[in-house]
């Protein structure tokens, strides 16, 4: 007869310190999240492999619902316009699309994505410091909506103006105090007077009409006073062009800018608890542009908003496997993954929630999640609360939308594969892994060098 | 295997320990968690039990291999030690 044995758990001894009580209701650290979206994560490794980048797209669809009513019920005339930048893939872009949303495209290659996916040209928003000619050409022909950042890009539209022999319709982008820092270098400044002097300038020979402002309060902004600033000086300056210039805007663009609930590393609050929702956001904005312009005896514009982050951030996760564990000559718990800081540059902003994904046990230690690049910097988190894992548990990195993978670097190892956990439950690949072809097919070696 | 080196303390003196893991030393205040293999493995070395003993016993109770049991023990220990446990 064979004796049953005992489930095994890593042996632990965990020093009891001093600290705060959890008085927020979270999850202990040991409880493993084993679904996306009612989807088993083992069996996303199984077919996708690991590490692996995970679309929600019932989340997408939920947090673009949200923010359009947060706004609608607030204010007559609202288009969410997807800040490409934050994460172009493809298939992200393609359901914000079919929600609705216009592109907001900074390059032409993100100009270039969105004519791919087959958004008509008059829905797309082409921002950003660096619009060559040929890309205002472009933009111009399709009448997209341009947003003007600097004194260049009015001459050159004049030009274009000219070739054309047609007037253009153009936004002014501006920048305002509003919290520190400030954005200063994108636009013209509102403060000095220098957005008023643009405005005149871009009127002056009869080629440009200034049909619209726009304003980028920040990133991650968690207090929604900055919003309500916007919308008082936006107030005030469409009084004045209005009066002295006898502007007419047909639509105000307030950015992006809006808080999740990752967590940034000098808080000491987790972002759950302290992240405005959209509401607060729309009630901070709307009222105070909607009662102001109406006084001005002129129709409330159309209101363009251009978030990513708040779209996006917590629609995409990142699984990874750990490949080795460590005990550190300081005592501390070290674990070796196998995704690296180059598939999570937002590190440096956030700290990034971290849960096992199968049972591990219930005792938890502070564990230092090391990436797999053969570099030291190489943390994707110190001391995070996680119970024992061996080689081959995985960990789910969660709410990582935003920039990590339009800023993720090929860097010593191939990128992962993307999925999407579709709204009616099928899982589908968006992204295929890479592999040394695909990385490789843009070089080439001196034919003298060859072997 | 040899043995593990350690200043060992006088379990019964400087320690409680109760049946679900709190342990409580005497000596410099602390308090301390263990599973109930770190349990395991504490009883065992108050027992003045050797390394080689005491793997034999977690694979004798526990469903694991004696090379992954040797690597945890190993690593309870440094732990252990850091901590001033032993």
């Amino acid at each position: 007869m064979t004796v049953q044995k005992e489930y095994y758990e890593k042996p632990i001894i965990v020093r009891h310190t001093v600290g705060l009580t959890n008085k927020f209701g979270r999850n202990p650290a040991s409880t493993p999240m084993k679904m996306i979206d009612g989807y088993q994560i083992s069996k996303l490794i199984e077919n996708f492999g690991s590490p692996l980048y995970v679309v929600s797209e019932a989340t997408l669809k939920r947090k673009y619902k949200d923010l359009k009513r947060a706004f609608e019920s607030r204010y007559p005339n609202v288009q969410i316009s997807y800040s490409f930048k934050t994460n172009y893939l493809s298939g992200i872009c393609a359901v914000l699309q079919n929600e609705g949303a216009f592109a907001e495209v900074v390059s032409i290659f993100e100009y270039e994505i969105a004519q791919r996916l087959n958004f008509k040209g008059d829905k797309i928003i082409f921002n950003g410091p660096d619009k060559s000619k040929s890309s205002l050409e472009l933009a111009v022909a399709n009448k997209s909506v341009i947003n003007v950042d600097s004194f260049e890009e009015i001459y050159l539209l004049e030009e274009i103006a000219k070739e054309r022999n047609e007037e253009i319709e153009i936004g002014v982008r501006l920048n305002m105090e509003l919290n520190y820092p400030p954005w200063s270098r994108f636009g013209f400044n509102y403060e000095n007077g220098q957005a008023y002097e643009a405005i005149k300038r871009a009127e002056l020979n009869g080629l440009l009409k200034v049909v619209g402002l726009m304003v980028h309060a920040g990133t991650y902004v968690d207090d929604v006073q900055v919003y309500q600033k916007m919308a008082l000086k936006y107030v005030e300056f469409y009084r004045i062009i209005h009066e002295r210039l006898g502007i007419t805007l047909k639509y105000l663009d307030i950015g992006g800018g809006f808080a999740t609930i990752n967590t940034l590393h000098q808080s000491w609050l987790p972002a759950t608890q302290t992240c405005p929702g959209f509401d607060d956001y729309a009630e901070a904005i709307c009222p105070i542009l909607l009662n102001g312009i109406t006084q001005l005896g002129v129709n409330p514009p159309k209101l363009f908003m251009e978030p990513g982050r708040a779209l996006v951030d917590e629609a995409m996760h990142l699984i990874t496997s750990v490949i080795s564990t460590k005990r550190l000559s300081t005592g501390e718990k070290g674990i070796v993954v196998d995704a690296g800081i180059n598939l999570l540059s937002s590190n440096q902003w956030y700290r990034y929630e971290m849960q096992v994904t199968q049972e591990c046990g219930t005792m938890v230690e502070n564990t230092n999640v090391y990436g797999n690049l053969c570099m030291n910097i190489d943390i994707l988190r110190n001391a995070v609360p996680l119970p024992s894992l061996r080689r081959g548990d995985s960990i789910i990195i969660k709410n990582v939308g935003a920039y990590n993978f339009s800023q993720s670097l090929q860097f010593i190892q191939f990128r992962p594969a993307i999925v999407m956990i579709r709204f009616d439950g099928k899982v589908e690949l968006i992204r295929k892994r890479e592999d040394t072809n695909y990385l490789l097919q843009l070089e080439s070696v001196p034919q003298d060098l060859k072997k | 295997m040899e043995n593990y080196e350690i200043n060992q303390r006088n379990f019964e003196e400087e320690f409680t320990i109760s049946p679900n893991g709190f342990l409580f030393d005497h000596v410099s205040g602390l308090t301390y968690t263990l599973n109930k293999t770190g349990l395991f493995i504490l009883r065992r070395i108050g027992e003045k039990k050797n390394a080689s003993e005491i793997v034999m016993e977690i694979t004798e109770k526990f469903e694991v291999s004696q090379e992954r049991a040797n690597v945890d023990f190993q690593e309870f220990l440094v732990q252990a030690k850091e901590f001033g446990v032993l």
